[in-house]
């Protein structure tokens, strides 16, 4: 049964326009962070460095594929699981629009498989789309960026070796990918409550946002404070801190899995609950 | 007659008082720098910034006697503006005097100190103190003020007695407190303005380990 729902979601991902909107989107983004370094790049870096300028000669180039790669990752705080999520929450809000939602209700399939089967759908989509971002921005900024160290301003200015740089983005895209499966599936969560296309896209801006805007703000207890989801949705970024605290990194994502699940978890409790009508 | 009398006695008084005034020692070992026609070494740089994180970076360094000193690099590269003269060439460049200042212990050492005062204008030092081991004939430790670059100080150290060139210099130097602009700073970046306001001015230092080097002397 699962195997079929799966399948029959995924036939509707394909088939759907928006997916296609959706890659199209992501893909005009990291054009346009492609085009603004190409022109804007080395005054960009000059602002950064200028300080440094009085001290110091600089032999290489900082402008570079591995730089392009950072700012396309910097895309994954708002951009990029804003589009995730108004085409994740289609995946429900598409079904109760069309009114197929109670034809297949009718059917004999069970309710929380059939939301757990969106919910997968989701979290794979959401991980191709972030293979797609991946892999075309990697190609692209090779090419035309080539390879080279990365600086990165976090606290500290930290520059990393073209190698070292290359790991630390794939493991940021991959740390990245848990943050964006926990918006899509919070996007399917409001989708069950709200129902309505247009409200349930506006209600996961506002979450995006919010989320965004808890994640400077500290009012819980310290220790809660550092377990509390807005928090632990910046943690690919720690993978750009000078030195790596892989535990912490694990244990933010394993929260953040947790999340996931505890959001998905209240979703298909409400919706076995709610009336489909 | 007399009027080329009296200017081949001021000729000659002035190139005596100048003479005087420069050390010996010093004159010794700028004629031992000035053996130096070229060289090529492998560095090794190590830079020590409060508020920078570099990995170890490896340059070949090349320098020609009268050229400035050539960095090429694989990666990028940060090198200081001042402190890469080992061959002292910018404190001979231009007329100056010396004032003894006798021995100070450094390190252990009792080194000869000498103040340089360049007589020239031109010259972007302004005063140079230099730490010499008169025995083995070179520098050890210097500190140069300059006109357009502040202040930076010098520690070289050598492997073996008769190497002319240090084999580890370290270049200390001022540095501003780094203004970042805010679309550069990491989302989760917290701002300590009182942290940020005792970082107005830091010491800095590039530690430059010095191999495989290829000297053509004189």
């Amino acid at each position: 049964m699962m195997k079929e729902l799966l399948y029959a979601e995924f036939v509707k991902i394909v088939k759907q326009s928006k997916t296609y909107y959706a890659l199209v989107a992501i893909a005009v983004i990291e054009l346009l962070i492609f085009i603004t370094a190409y022109y804007q790049g080395s005054t960009i870096l000059d602002l950064l460095l200028n300080t440094l300028r009085q001290n110091f000669y600089f032999e290489g180039s900082l402008l570079n594929g591995n730089l392009i790669l950072y700012i396309v990752l910097n895309s994954l705080w708002f951009n990029v699981p804003l589009i995730l999520m108004i085409v994740t929450s289609g995946l429900l809000t598409d079904e109760h629009k069309d009114g197929t939602l109670q034809t297949v209700m009718l059917q004999a399939v069970n309710k929380w498989k059939f939301i757990l089967a969106k919910y997968i759908t989701a979290a794979i989509f959401t991980l191709m789309v972030i293979g797609f971002m991946m892999l075309s921005s990697f190609a692209l900024a090779y090419a035309v960026f080539g390879s080279g160290d990365l600086v990165v301003y976090i606290g500290t200015l930290n520059f990393f070796e073209a190698k070292e740089a290359f790991n630390r983005i794939c493991w940021a895209f991959a740390s990245g990918s848990i943050a964006m499966i926990f918006y899509s599936t919070a996007s399917i969560t409001i989708a069950i409550f709200i129902k309505e296309a247009a409200k349930t896209w506006i209600a996961s801006a506002l979450f995006l946002i919010i989320t965004n805007l808890l994640l400077k703000a500290d009012f819980l207890p310290a220790g809660l404070n550092s377990f509390f989801f807005p928090k632990l949705i910046d943690t690919w970024q720690q993978l750009f801190n000078y030195k790596i605290d892989w535990q912490q990194i694990g244990l933010n994502n394993f929260m953040l899995l947790f999340y996931c699940f505890g959001f998905a978890a209240l979703g298909i409790f409400a919706f076995q609950k709610k009336d489909i009508g | 007659m007399k009027r080329l009398f009296l200017l081949a006695f001021t000729l000659l008084t002035t190139s005596l008082v100048y003479a005087q005034k420069v050390d010996a020692d010093l004159l010794r070992i700028k004629q031992r720098m000035d053996s130096v026609v070229k060289f090529t070494a492998t560095v090794t740089l190590n830079l020590d910034v409060p508020f920078i994180q570099m990995p170890t970076k490896k340059a070949l360094v090349s320098y020609t006697k009268g050229k400035r000193m050539q960095f090429t690099s694989k990666d990028f590269v940060m090198l200081p503006k001042r402190g890469l003269d080992f061959s002292l060439s910018e404190i001979f460049k231009y007329p100056f005097i010396t004032v003894d200042r006798g021995t100070e212990k450094r390190n252990g050492r009792a080194l000869k100190t000498l103040n340089v005062i360049p007589t020239d204008a031109k010259s972007d030092l302004v005063l140079v103190t230099l730490y010499m081991d008169t025995k083995a004939a070179r520098i050890m430790e210097s500190d140069i003020n300059t006109r357009k670059d502040g202040s930076y100080s010098l520690l070289m150290q050598y492997n073996a007695a008769k190497n002319i060139l240090p084999d580890y210099v370290e270049a200390a130097f001022a540095i501003e407190k780094l203004k970042i602009p805010f679309n550069f700073m990491g989302k989760d970046t917290k701002i300590d303005r009182k942290k940020m306001r005792g970082m107005d001015t830091k010491t800095g230092k590039i530690k430059m380990k010095m191999s495989d080097y290829k000297i053509t002397l004189r």
